[in-house]
């Protein structure tokens, strides 16, 4: 599993040309132009060895989430390590799930795993950015590009987590018809023994909790909740 | 020209006019450029005419344009989705896979393709889907500039392939005889991408030379390449819907320097003969270049 083999970065200690990238912590507009917070922590892929031999689920191997085309940044197609928001470890868990429950292969589409802000298709906050969105292309021998494959197996989604995003059947914006866009939302983790947040102006802080306790304070330019 | 340069050619174009009546044809275009004599010439050279598959060979010299200008790697992968935006509406449509005479490209749907093997499938197997694939990636503009760049005439191109609706509003893809040749001369001639920087200018005869290669793989050899010996080398690329059948190649010929020949031939819908018509039109221009008359 990730959590065994790849390694937890920082995306704010990541260098200049990946911030400027993968924009971790940033805020980016969503189609409704909502501000959504882009994940900050990512997994370390160092190569494509490692890629093909790191499980995230015990179907779905870390590279299927990496499947990018032209339309990503140079930087992410042709240099190692390449960077997955930790909050993939749970899409794949769903896929998983979802494997299970049709008991054939579940096959995601180039361009359809984790795609950086910077991606060309990135043009708005989409859940591919966060890592949390999957375009399954094909099912077991079942092509996805017409309304009834797609039905059927956006019923099977939600049957297993009724709370799962699928994106409505059709030819528009923010529609699909020739594939089944799965998302958990601009779902966020943050795992453990990682740098904790650092405290905006704005921010209300449990400061009672903090005092007496030996936790850092929320205030000046410390971090707070660093433990568990 | 001489008076029997002269005489020569118009008998060619009483012969080429001649198979078109015999074959039932509504219209037919030819042009052709020798190298070995430097002479060119056309029968109806600037008519225009709907471009069918053609128009691939403009697209090849605008996806290769954009490799040159650093724009994209032929080594890039690309995702193979079949889904397109009409150019009359901006509705989304698909390529047919039974109407598309290429498979794997079809396979590969879901997955990534080299920008190099579309560009192979678009001309060897006139692969529709790779095609739109690669239009859409380079995108239409940049490869209308690039062919307007390069001093082409005879091209326009407006849209990607199998999008009915354009068609329906009469929104085609357009070539002539002419604007086809001098489509082949930048390629055979190493200079679809002139620049005055040296890598540049070596990166331009590399990928024409690649581009070259792509068209001597074609598979449908039933038109120009019927109508020349066996010991022809011929670099083509064929077009054909229900209305029209054409076909542009460079002939290459042992012991002689080669020349680009097009026939444009325009039908009522289900007529037959065609292929045979424009390998008799590819013979007759052969019989011209070779007899002595030379252009």
């Amino acid at each position: 599993m990730a959590d065994g083999k790849l390694e937890v970065v920082d995306g704010l200690k990541l260098d200049d040309e990946l911030r400027k990238i993968l924009r971790p912590g940033e805020l980016m507009r969503d189609r409704d132009g909502r501000l959504r917070r882009l994940p900050r922590f990512f997994y370390r892929v160092p190569d494509w060895e490692t890629a093909l031999e790191s499980p995230l689920s015990p179907h779905f191997e870390t590279w299927e989430f990496l499947n990018v085309d032209v339309r990503e940044t140079e930087r992410l197609r042709h240099e190692w390590p390449r960077y997955l928001p930790c909050a993939v470890q749970l899409l794949a868990s769903f896929l998983e799930l979802l494997r299970r429950e049709v008991d054939t292969y579940v096959h995601i589409a180039a361009n359809g795993g984790y795609r950086s802000p910077s991606h060309r298709l990135s043009t708005h906050a989409s859940t591919h950015c966060w890592g949390t969105a999957a375009n399954l292309y094909r099912v077991g021998d079942d092509w996805l590009d017409d309304e009834k494959t797609i039905a059927k197996y956006a019923r099977v989604a939600r049957k297993l987590m009724p709370g799962v995003y699928v994106r409505p059947y059709g030819h528009g914006v923010a529609e699909a018809d020739d594939h089944l866009h799965l998302d958990l939302g601009w779902t966020i983790v943050v795992p453990h023994n990682v740098p904790g947040e650092r405290a905006r102006r704005e921010d209300p802080v449990d400061e009672a909790r903090a005092e007496g306790s030996g936790m850092e304070t929320g205030t000046g330019t410390g971090t707070a909740g660093a433990g568990d | 020209m001489t008076a029997t340069e002269t005489e020569t050619k118009d008998a060619l174009g009483e012969r080429i006019a001649g198979i078109a009546e015999e074959a039932g044809a509504q219209r037919v275009a030819c042009a052709w450029y020798d190298y070995e004599t430097r002479r060119d010439w056309n029968l109806c050279g600037n008519e225009w005419f709907h471009a069918a598959s053609t128009i691939k060979v403009p697209i090849l010299l605008g996806v290769f344009g954009s490799a040159h200008r650093g724009h994209l790697v032929l080594d890039s992968r690309v995702n193979v989705r079949n889904r397109f935006y009409s150019a009359a509406d901006g509705k989304p449509f698909r390529v047919e896979s039974g109407r598309d005479a290429n498979s794997e490209v079809h396979r590969a749907l879901g997955r990534t393709m080299k920008v190099n093997e579309l560009a192979y499938h678009m001309i060897v197997t006139s692969s529709n889907l790779a095609t739109n694939l690669l239009v859409d990636l380079v995108g239409i503009d940049q490869i209308r500039a690039t062919v307007r760049e390069l001093g082409v005439t005879g091209v326009d191109l407006r849209r990607g392939v199998e999008d009915e609706r354009a068609w329906e509003k009469g929104l085609n893809n357009r070539v002539t005889a002419k604007g086809l040749i001098s489509v082949l001369q930048l390629i055979e001639e190493g200079r679809a991408f002139p620049s005055d920087d040296r890598e540049k200018a070596l990166l331009s005869v590399e990928l024409s030379a690649r581009m070259l290669e792509i068209l001597h793989d074609q598979e449908f050899r039933s038109g120009i390449p019927a109508g020349v010996p066996d010991s022809a080398r011929v670099a083509n690329k064929t077009g054909e819907i229900s209305t029209v059948a054409h076909d542009t190649a460079i002939v290459y010929l042992p012991e002689r320097k080669p020349y680009c020949i097009t026939v444009l031939t325009q039908w009522e819908p289900g007529a037959s003969g065609r292929s045979d018509t424009i390998a008799r039109v590819s013979r007759a221009v052969y019989e011209h270049l070779t007899a002595g008359g030379g252009g």
